[in-house]
C-alpha cells in the first residue's frame, strides 16, 4: 500500500508542473497589468517601469517562472500588492472562516443525502421515491442566489432567526453566524447528492449477489443494509473524499452575501484586482488540493473495494 | 430487480440503525438552531456608530489609501496637517494638526506650518522608550511620513502629490530607487523641520492646489517607531494621533474603532452654511469630538444584506442600492412615506464626479484634431443621449453633464450648455455626412470597450441602439475590470466609458484629465492634446482661486466641448438614508474623518 501511495504521489509531479506552467502562461497572456493598478490613477510611464523592475516583471519569462517555482516550494508568495498583507497570512486567515462554513455544511449535506438516498432507493418506485426525486429536481433547478436572497430576507430579516450578515469568532457566535449559510448550502446541494447516492445504491441492487442473498432467504432489510450499502461505499467515498480538500477554498457566493472573510472572497477579490501574488497562490493551492483529493480517492477506493488491484 | 418493501419488513435492529443515522444527521442541525436561540450579542457602547463599506479595505497604511473606503478607514486613527470644514460649502480647508493655515512666501513657493504642541500619538507597544506611552508629535514626523510616501519600496499610489512638486523629493526617490533602499537620514531640500514644531515645504513652482493635497489621507502623519516595529504588519496596526484607535479587526472586512483617550481637544464646528442651523447641524456646536464612543465599520460586498441590515437598524446610515431605490425614494425624489413614518431621513449631496465616454484620440478614425474626426465625434456625442440612462441606470440620481466640471466644484458654470449634448439626430446625421460618413456609410464598427458587469453591458446596449439611429455601429468588447483598464492604457479601443470623482474641490482636478502631459498611462486616458488647452491649463495652475482663474476654466471647458474628446455623461447625486437616532450626517466627500462628527442618540433607538 505504501509503495502504491508513493507511486501515486510521484505520478502527480508532472501534473503539478503542468499546472504551474499553465498558470504562469495564463497570467502572462491574459488578465490585466498589475503595474498599472499599483501605479494608481496618476500613473506615469517611469513609475510603471519602476514597478515592473521592482517586481521582476521586466525579467525574462524563464527567470520569472523559476522565481514562481521557488515561491511554490517555499510557500512564500510575498506580500499582496492590493491588501498589503503577506499572502501566506491572508490564506491562513481565510481558511478558518471558510472551513467553519464548508465543513459543517458538507458533512451535514453528506449525512442527510446518504440517509435520504438510502431510503428512497429502499422504496424505489413508490410515492416516497417519486416525491423525493421530484423535490431533488426542483431543488437543483433553483440557483443558489435565489436561496440566498430568500433565506436572508425571510429567515434573517423577517423572522430574525439568524444574523443578516457578519462573521463572529468563538462559540456560539461563530456557529450562529454561519448557521443560515450552512442551511442554504445543504438545501442547494441536497438535490444533486440525494440523486447521486440513490443511483449508487440502486446500481448495486441489480447485482447478482443481491439475487443470491435473497435466494438464500435473507430478509430484505438485511440484504439492503448489510450487502447493498457496503458495496455502494466505493462511489460514495469517491464522491465525498474528492470534495474534502477543496472545502478549504470556501464558497464565494455565500461568503460574499454573509460577510464571511473566507478564501472564496479572497480569491475573487484577487481576480478583480489583478492581485497576481494572491491569484498564483490560490490557483496552485487549488490544483494541489484537487490532485491530493484525487490521490486520496484512488487510495481509499483500493481500501474499500478489494477487487481493485494495487497496480 | 425492484425492492418491494414496506416499513413492516424492516427488522428492529435495522430501524435502530436508521434512527442513529438520522439522529447523527440532525445533531449538527439542532446545534445550529440552539446556537441561534442562545446567541447573546456582545456588549458595546450605546452610542456606537455602525457604518458600511461596499468594498474591502486595502489595509490601514495612509500611503496606500488610494480609494474612498481606505481613505475613510485610515482617517479614524490618523490625521494630517489640514482638513475640510465639516459643514461649510463650498469646501473650505481648516487646520487639523497644524496650528493655523500656513504662511506662504511671496513667490508662492514656500509654505511654513506651525504644528500644534502637545499632540500625542496613541499609546502603543511600539513606543519602547516610553513603555508604550504615545510620544508627542513633532515636525520631524511629517518629514518621515512624507519620505515614506516617496520611498519606492512602498510603491505609494499617492506619490504624485509631491513628485516633481516639492523641491528635491523626486531626486530622493530616484536615488532610493537606484540604490535599492531609501536613506531616511538623507535630507530633502524642499521638506524641512525647522524646529520641533515648524515644518517648511518648498515647491518647485507655485501651486494653488497644494494645500488641498495636505488634507488627503496620503499625507497623514505616522510615527517611525510604529512603521519600523510592525514592518509588513504596519497596515494592520495603525498608530496615529486621530480620534479613534483600533480595538478589533478582521483585516479588510471589519474594523472596530474606540474613542482614543489621548485625542487632542477638538470641538464640533459652531458655524456652517446657510440652512445648517435650521437643519439641526449646529445642535452640537462646541461639543468635544468625537461624538460617539465607537465606530464599527463592516464591509457589505452585496447590496441586499446592506439594505436589510439598515432596515433592521443594524446600520445607522446607508446608501440606497439600485434595486431598493423605489422602496426608499418616492417619485418626487423624497423619502418614501413608509420610511418617513419610521423617522428615516434622506440626505442628498452632489457626487462631485463626472462619467464620460472617452474617444481614443490617437486612433486614426475617431482621434486627432482634423475637422473630419472632430465632426465624427460631435455627431456621436449628439446621438449618444445620456438622459434616458439617468432614469434607467441611476434612478434619476444624476444630471446630464455639459462639460468635465461637475456642480459643487469651484469653476462649474451652471449656465454653460454644451452644443453637442442631448439627442439631436438630424444634426448628428448632418455632421456625420460632413465628416464623410453619410448614414454611417464607410465607417467601420467602432470598438467600444466595456467592463463585463451587467450594468455596463446594458449601458453598452443602450448606446449601440442610440448610435444605430445615425448608422454608426458599435463593436462592444467586454472584459474584466483589470483587463478593461489595461486595454484602455494600451489604446486598444476607439471608445470606452469611464468616471472620475474629485480628489479635491478644484476644477483643475477634472481639467487635468485632458492635459496632454497627463496622457495615458496617466489620467488623460483619451490622450487628448490641444496646445491652447494646455497653455490655459498651465496658466491656471499658478493662479489663486478667483474670477481670472474661473474665466480660464470656462474657456477650457468650451474648447473641450468643441473638440469633443469625450462624450460627456452624467454628474451623479448621492442619496443616503439615515435613521432618526443618527445625527449630524452631512455628506462631505473630501473629509474622510466625518465619523467623529456623527452622533448616535441611544434614547431614540428602540
Amino acid at each position: 500500500m505504501i509503495s502504491y501511495i508513493l507511486r501515486k504521489i510521484v505520478s502527480t509531479i508532472p501534473t503539478l508542473f503542468g499546472v504551474t506552467f499553465l498558470v504562469f502562461i495564463l497570467f502572462n497572456i491574459a488578465g490585466g497589468d498589475p503595474a498599472l493598478r499599483i501605479a494608481g490613477k496618476y500613473a506615469t510611464a517611469e513609475r510603471i517601469a519602476e514597478i515592473r523592475h521592482q517586481h521582476g516583471w521586466d525579467q525574462s519569462l524563464p527567470l520569472q517562472y523559476t522565481h514562481f517555482l521557488k515561491e511554490i516550494v517555499t510557500f512564500d508568495y510575498g506580500t499582496s500588492d492590493v491588501t498589503h498583507q503577506p499572502v501566506r497570512d491572508m490564506i491562513l486567515g481565510g481558511i478558518g472562516p471558510s472551513l467553519s462554513l464548508t465543513v459543517p455544511a458538507f458533512f451535514l449535506t453528506t449525512l442527510i443525502a446518504i440517509v435520504i438516498g438510502l431510503l428512497v432507493a429502499y422504496f424505489r418506485g413508490r410515492w416516497v421515491d417519486k416525491v423525493v426525486v421530484i423535490g431533488c429536481v426542483l431543488g437543483m433547478s433553483i440557483p443558489m442566489l435565489a436561496y440566498i436572497l430568500f433565506g436572508q430576507y425571510f429567515f434573517a430579516y423577517r423572522l430574525g432567526w439568524f444574523p443578516i450578515h457578519g462573521f463572529e469568532m468563538g462559540f456560539p457566535e461563530q456557529l450562529y453566524s454561519v448557521a443560515l449559510p450552512v442551511i442554504i448550502w445543504v438545501m442547494v446541494s441536497l438535490g444533486y447528492d440525494v440523486r447521486f447516492y440513490r443511483t449508487a445504491v440502486l446500481e448495486e441492487t441489480n447485482q447478482d449477489y443481491v439475487r443470491t442473498a435473497r435466494a438464500k432467504g435473507l430478509a430484505e432489510p438485511r440484504v439492503f443494509l448489510k450487502h447493498v450499502l457496503k458495496n455502494s461505499m466505493a462511489p460514495i467515498i469517491t464522491n465525498v473524499v474528492i470534495e474534502i480538500p477543496l472545502l478549504i477554498m470556501g464558497a464565494f457566493l455565500l461568503e460574499s452575501f454573509f460577510g464571511i472573510p473566507g478564501i472564496g472572497g479572497i480569491t475573487i477579490d484577487a481576480l478583480n484586482n489583478s492581485d497576481f501574488q494572491v491569484l498564483k497562490a490560490m490557483t496552485v493551492l487549488q490544483s494541489f488540493l484537487l490532485i491530493f483529493g484525487n490521490t486520496m480517492t484512488d487510495v481509499l477506493y483500493v481500501w474499500v473495494d478489494p477487487r481493485v488491484k494495487l497496480s | 430487480m425492484r425492492l418491494q418493501l414496506t416499513w413492516g419488513d424492516i427488522a428492529a435492529k435495522d430501524i435502530t440503525m436508521l434512527r442513529r443515522l438520522r439522529a447523527s444527521a440532525l445533531l449538527p442541525l439542532s446545534l445550529f438552531i440552539l446556537s441561534a436561540c442562545t446567541h447573546a450579542k456582545k456588549a458595546e457602547p450605546a452610542n456606537t456608530l455602525h457604518i458600511a463599506s461596499p468594498a474591502k479595505i486595502k489595509g490601514l497604511d495612509p500611503v496606500q489609501a488610494d480609494d474612498l473606503y481606505a481613505g475613510d478607514e485610515v482617517s479614524r486613527p490618523y490625521e494630517g496637517l489640514l482638513q475640510y470644514h465639516y459643514l461649510k460649502r463650498p469646501y473650505v480647508l481648516v487646520p487639523a494638526l497644524a496650528e493655523a493655515l500656513p504662511i506662504v512666501s511671496k513667490d508662492g513657493k514656500t509654505y511654513t506650518f506651525k504644528i500644534q504642541k502637545g499632540i500625542l500619538f496613541q499609546d502603543d507597544p511600539c513606543f519602547k522608550e516610553t513603555g508604550g506611552k504615545g510620544r508627542e508629535l513633532t515636525a520631524d514626523d511629517f518629514v518621515y511620513s512624507w519620505k515614506r510616501l516617496a520611498d519606492p519600496k512602498n510603491n505609494s499610489p499617492g506619490f504624485w502629490i509631491f513628485d516633481g512638486k516639492v523641491v528635491g523629493i523626486s531626486d530622493w526617490h530616484n536615488a532610493a530607487q537606484k540604490a535599492g533602499t531609501a536613506d531616511y537620514s538623507k535630507p530633502i531640500d524642499g521638506l524641512k523641520a525647522i524646529d520641533r514644531y515648524t515644518l517648511q515645504i518648498t515647491l518647485t513652482q507655485p501651486s494653488s492646489q497644494f494645500l488641498y493635497f495636505l488634507a488627503m489621507p496620503f499625507t497623514y502623519v505616522v510615527p517611525h517607531e510604529a512603521a519600523e516595529f510592525y514592518g509588513v504588519e504596519f497596515a494592520n496596526h495603525p498608530v496615529g494621533t486621530g480620534p479613534y484607535r483600533l480595538t478589533e479587526s478582521t483585516p479588510g472586512s471589519k474594523y472596530v474603532w474606540d474613542r482614543n483617550p489621548t485625542f487632542r481637544m477638538e470641538r464640533y464646528p459652531s458655524e456652517g452654511e446657510t440652512g445648517d442651523q435650521a437643519a439641526g447641524y449646529l445642535a452640537d456646536a462646541g461639543k468635544t469630538l468625537p461624538l460617539n464612543d465607537r465606530v464599527v465599520m463592516t464591509v457589505y460586498e452585496e447590496s441586499q444584506p446592506q439594505w436589510l441590515s439598515f432596515m433592521a437598524g443594524k446600520l445607522d446610515l446607508s446608501g440606497i442600492p439600485k434595486d431598493n431605490y423605489s422602496q426608499a425614494v418616492s417619485a418626487s425624489k423624497e423619502i418614501n412615506p413608509e420610511l418617513a413614518r419610521k423617522g428615516i431621513r434622506l440626505v442628498k449631496s452632489p457626487g462631485l464626479d463626472v462619467t464620460y465616454e472617452a474617444f481614443n484620440m490617437l486612433d486614426p478614425v475617431v482621434g486627432g484634431m482634423s475637422p473630419r474626426a472632430k465632426m465624427l465625434r460631435q455627431a456621436i456625442s449628439l446621438a449618444m443621449d445620456h438622459d434616458p440612462a439617468i432614469e434607467l441606470f441611476y434612478n434619476g440620481r444624476a444630471i446630464s453633464a455639459e462639460g468635465p466640471i461637475p456642480p459643487g466644484i469651484s469653476g462649474y458654470d451652471p449656465a454653460f450648455k454644451n452644443p453637442y449634448r442631448h439627442e439631436n439626430i438630424a444634426r448628428a446625421k448632418d455632421l456625420l455626412a460632413k465628416a464623410g460618413y453619410p448614414d454611417g456609410k464607410g465607417l467601420s464598427p467602432l470598438v467600444y470597450l466595456s467592463t463585463s458587469s451587467s450594468t455596463d453591458r446594458q449601458l453598452s446596449e443602450l448606446f449601440s441602439k442610440m448610435l444605430a439611429n445615425i448608422g454608426v455601429t458599435l463593436d462592444v468588447r467586454t472584459s474584466s475590470w483589470p483587463e478593461f483598464t489595461a486595454s484602455i492604457k494600451q489604446g486598444k479601443g476607439q471608445l470606452w466609458g469611464m468616471a472620475w470623482q474629485a480628489d479635491y474641490p478644484d476644477a483643475e482636478n477634472f481639467l487635468q484629465l485632458l492635459y496632454s502631459k497627463n496622457a495615458r498611462p496617466g489620467p488623460n486616458d483619451a490622450a487628448y492634446s490641444n496646445p491652447e488647452f494646455d497653455r490655459l491649463y498651465e496658466k491656471a495652475l499658478t493662479l489663486p482661486d478667483g474670477p481670472q482663474r474661473t474665466a480660464i476654466y470656462q474657456q477650457m471647458v468650451k474648447i473641450a466641448a468643441e473638440d469633443a474628446p469625450w462624450v460627456f455623461g452624467v454628474d451623479r447625486l448621492i442619496f443616503d438614508v439615515v435613521h432618526p437616532w443618527t445625527k449630524n450626517v452631512k455628506l462631505n466627500i473630501f473629509d474622510h474623518g466625518w465619523c467623529k462628527y456623527v452622533k448616535i442618540d441611544p434614547s431614540l433607538k428602540k
